[in-house]
């Protein structure tokens, strides 16, 4: 099964990420308002935004769906006193986000699963919220991800799904392929589908889901990689310590990206709601 | 104020594309296919395409945008694009 091999660049040792994220090591899109925000200023909005979208008041269980080194799942247990659950298939990120919770005194409320979130155990469900940011793009079953969504949230809960997207289905079938498509999906990634918008909504009505709001966070994209990307560049030799020639490769695949937002690509935060 | 003449428009548009490519002007005559530029690839020349799109405030046609071959075409649509913004 291809899923597999998604974890090889995000099971990579957590310190090359901790030398150009954030100091959370948020690996998605932030939330800039101001010509001098700082990335960590963007990536503390973004999670505030993430809670208010899902209208998480405080105390609600959540499950967040591939939660990379933690950020969400920490932010909502820390800030809002969430119960929340997190999925990774890296081995990495889930010793790492258990030992951050530990350290922050926050391990009864933020567990971890190791696995796919399409076969791992999640006990009864009933979730208030789940949360998929940027993991959807890995899952080749996209209807069954949408389903298993639904059945895992209570009546009435909220899901987020942001995702790198295709610009339409025609660009999609121009440049799906191309070597810079490719070289980013199967070198850096393993296996990814950057499904347009209208295939994700899609997916979610015949899922049973509501539309609630939709955001363009293209611009945000952009900005953020532009800052990782700066960081990339400034602890090189660091990276390359861990991982060598591992620099170049991010740079080229962060170059890539930055390179498509708005002409082939776009970014979107989708919220549905698990109700007629 | 009058749309800039398709010279000018050719000018600005080599001195932004060689900057991007990291080539010299001399190396971007207006026929030449970008795409055999060394060091030119299709990454470096979406990048010039979003310069050149923020310098003249335009968006130009995705067909366009996608099917670019040389500096004599880019200009051709920038005028074409800008002539239509300013109808």
């Amino acid at each position: 099964m291809q899923i597999a091999d998604t974890n090889q660049h995000y099971d990579l040792d957590p310190a090359i990420f901790g030398s150009f994220l954030d100091p959370l090591r948020k690996y998605s899109c932030g939330l800039y308002q101001a010509d001098d925000d700082t990335l960590e200023t963007a990536q503390l909005r973004k999670l505030r935004f993430v809670a208010d979208r899902l209208g998480l008041r405080g105390g609600e269980r959540v499950l967040d769906v591939g939660c990379g080194w933690g950020s969400l799942a920490l932010f909502l247990a820390r800030e809002l006193g969430c119960s929340v659950v997190g999925v990774s298939p890296s081995p990495q990120q889930v010793a790492f986000v258990a030992g951050q919770a530990a350290q922050q005194g926050l391990a009864d409320r933020v567990q971890v699963q190791l696995g796919h979130f399409e076969v791992v155990d999640l006990g009864r469900g009933g979730f208030d919220a789940v949360t998929m940011l940027g993991s959807i793009v890995h899952m080749p079953d996209l209807a069954g991800a949408y389903r298993r969504s639904r059945t895992l949230l209570r009546r009435g809960g909220m899901l987020y799904v942001s995702e790198s997207c295709f610009r339409s289905a025609t660009l999609r079938a121009r440049f799906s392929g191309e070597a810079d498509d490719i070289f980013v999906r199967d070198s850096i990634f393993g296996w990814g589908d950057m499904r347009p918008l209208s295939e994700l909504v899609c997916a979610a009505e015949e899922a049973g889901l509501s539309m609630v709001s939709l955001d363009d966070l293209t611009d945000h994209y952009r900005r953020t990689i532009s800052d990782w990307l700066a960081n990339v560049r400034a602890h090189q030799e660091t990276i390359d310590a861990i991982y060598p020639g591992m620099a170049v490769r991010l740079v080229r695949y962060l170059e890539t990206a930055n390179a498509g937002w708005g002409y082939t690509t776009k970014h979107y935060a989708l919220v549905c709601r698990a109700a007629r | 104020m009058p749309s800039p003449a398709h010279d000018e428009i050719l000018t600005t548009i080599t001195e932004i594309v060689a900057a991007e490519l990291g080539v010299p002007v001399s190396e971007l005559p207006p026929q030449r296919d970008l795409r055999e530029v060394e060091g030119a690839d299709s990454v470096k020349i979406l990048r010039s395409v979003a310069k050149i799109e923020r310098r003249y405030d335009i968006e130009m046609d995705d067909d366009d945008v996608f099917s670019l071959h040389c500096l004599d075409d880019a200009a051709a649509v920038i005028a074409k694009t800008l002539a239509q913004s300013r109808a």
